[in-house]
């Protein structure tokens, strides 16, 4: 009978030592390259950004057709409009005078500024898009049911705080689109009944869209509503693995 | 029955069997890694491809037309052309925000979760409801721009004479139709909204007066269609015996509403031109107007 013998450590398996089994790495990780289930299961477990996540999951949750991953889809959104958007904050100021010209700087004289423009407006769309699609996600596998009652009403105000975002940014660029299009928007919500034209007056800071607006939609939109969203996104996420993971069949 | 207020039955994931499992590292990561590279590299093709648009310097002087809120807003904007404005821009959304928010409170049966199209007829109910939305929001769209008259009048030479021209559109209800005098101004409460607008001084209070025709073109009409046409569609698919739980009811409101909403934003994005006519997105232009004049 022969007994299969440990084989020499090839040169793979040395750069591999060296790479993952040294006192800096592990200083960093704790575990090895996860590539046994334990540490595979560790390295979920132990690191910030992947605790998320439980660390098994049932076999049908990690079918594409059943989420399409549109909902971490949108949290990745958030994370590519957070990344653009504060280096569009080092070139942008909110003031009549200059908001305009920054612009045209970001876009004419920028570094790449007009692709992080770019990248900032289409992921903006395509956030809502996907936040929009993940509702009906939720709601067509009827993952809103016991016990997710109360996440699926965070996700309603989740999905209300990305069209505000939007809305927000959409002035930003003070141009005729951005301009008319608030103008054409906050007279919408100035139209409700009785409080309309106090909370039009209260978004704007006037009566029309001016300066004041200009410097609450910037507050609003870089730091006010990305704060409120990310607490409720951090209840969100908190409150599916609480509940279970993802909703599957009793 | 002492089991009578259990707010909620306890349910528990049940446990699983470990060979139903698979390792989040790396099934799950792997997954999401591959998701995120794919948006990654789209969206940055795209943005070398495609810039976002920068147009001339805000001036308020200057407005366009038709002037347009963004797109995921124009829904509302095409509301807004068929009926009170405080209806259309706030308070449907809003009730309708409240309505969505509650759907878990009203659907609690807990069967039928994790799953797609869980119940027996769900997928009839979801492709009907989702059809019906879409047509009968064209169809009313087209009405009430008069395009239906129109179309009767220009293709078939229908013409209903004078006689039926109240019909045309949702406002010729009001201006075509012989409405006694009376009925344009009908006082009711002592209502003082002046109290309300923050002067804190109420001005004399005088009785408001209702135009009732313009009530029910404005108000009465789209509350009865808004609200009529999806509970005519989920009782008739009772009857049908095809809505069967409270899932099956919220599926067809649901549908319902993303075909009407989808219908709504793309109208008011690609068939609104100048003066919100309705036109072919092909000959939508934008021209520049005087302020106000949209």
């Amino acid at each position: 009978m022969t007994v299969e013998q440990p084989s020499k450590p090839t040169l793979a398996d040395k750069l591999y030592d060296f790479m993952f089994h040294n006192y800096v790495w592990k200083s960093v990780f704790r575990t090895g390259y996860p590539n046994t289930p334990r540490n595979q299961m560790l390295a979920v477990a132990t690191n910030v950004f992947l605790h998320l996540h439980p660390t098994r999951l049932h076999r049908t949750h990690v079918k594409i057709t059943h989420t399409y991953c549109l909902g971490g889809l949108s949290f990745f959104m958030f994370l590519g409009l957070t990344v653009t958007g504060i280096l569009l904050m080092f070139y942008y100021v909110p003031s009549v005078e200059r908001a305009y010209l920054d612009m045209q700087t970001i876009e004419a004289q920028v570094q790449f500024g007009q692709l992080m423009r770019n990248m900032h407006r289409w992921m903006a769309h395509a956030m809502v898009i996907l936040v929009f699609l993940h509702m009906m996600r939720v709601f067509y596998t009827g993952a809103y049911k016991a016990p997710r009652e109360f996440n699926w009403v965070i996700g309603v105000i989740l999905l209300v705080l990305t069209f505000l975002l939007s809305f927000t940014g959409y002035l930003l660029p003070w141009d005729q689109l951005a301009f008319w299009a608030i103008t054409v928007g906050t007279n919408i919500a100035g139209a409700a009944p009785v409080l309309g034209p106090k909370s039009r007056f209260w978004l704007l800071g006037g009566f029309e869209v001016g300066q004041d607006a200009l410097i609450r939609f910037y507050t609003l939109h870089v730091i006010g509503l990305p704060l409120l969203a990310a607490i409720l996104m951090a209840v969100h996420f908190w409150r599916i693995r609480r509940d279970g993971g993802l909703a599957r069949p009793l | 029955m002492a089991s009578a207020v259990v707010a909620r039955p306890a349910v528990r994931p049940q446990a699983r069997a470990r060979d139903e499992e698979v390792l989040v590292w790396p099934d799950l990561v792997f997954i999401e890694f591959v998701a995120a590279l794919v948006f990654t590299i789209t969206l940055f093709a795209l943005s070398f491809l495609v810039n976002a648009p920068l147009l001339d310097q805000a001036n308020a002087d200057l407005t366009p037309n038709p002037s347009k809120a963004p797109w995921y807003l124009l829904n509302l904007q095409e509301l807004l052309l068929h009926m009170n404005g405080a209806m259309a821009g706030v308070i449907i959304p809003t009730i309708w925000l409240g309505i969505m928010a509650a759907f878990p409170y009203f659907d609690r049966e807990q069967t039928g979760q994790g799953q797609y199209f869980a119940t027996p007829f769900s997928i009839r109910i979801t492709v009907v409801a989702a059809f019906i939305g879409v047509l009968g929001t064209w169809v009313l769209i087209f009405w009430d721009s008069g395009k239906i008259a129109w179309a009767l009048n220009e293709w078939f030479g229908l013409s209903g004479g004078d006689q039926l021209r109240f019909l045309e559109t949702a406002r010729s209800i009001q201006n075509q139709l012989p409405w006694p005098e009376w009925s344009k101004s009908i006082p009711y409460l002592p209502f003082n909204l002046k109290l309300l607008d923050g002067t804190g001084q109420g001005g004399p209070t005088t009785f408001q007066n209702l135009d009732l025709p313009g009530w029910i073109v404005e108000q009465g009409m789209p509350i009865i269609f808004m609200v009529g046409l999806p509970s005519l569609m989920v009782w008739a698919m009772w009857r049908a015996g095809w809505v069967e739980t409270r899932r099956d009811a919220l599926l067809a409101i649901m549908s319902g509403f993303i075909g009407a909403y989808g219908v709504l934003t793309l109208s008011g994005t690609a068939f609104r031109g100048q003066g919100q006519e309705l036109v072919f997105p092909w000959d939508l232009k934008v021209g520049e107007g005087l302020p106000g004049q949209e």
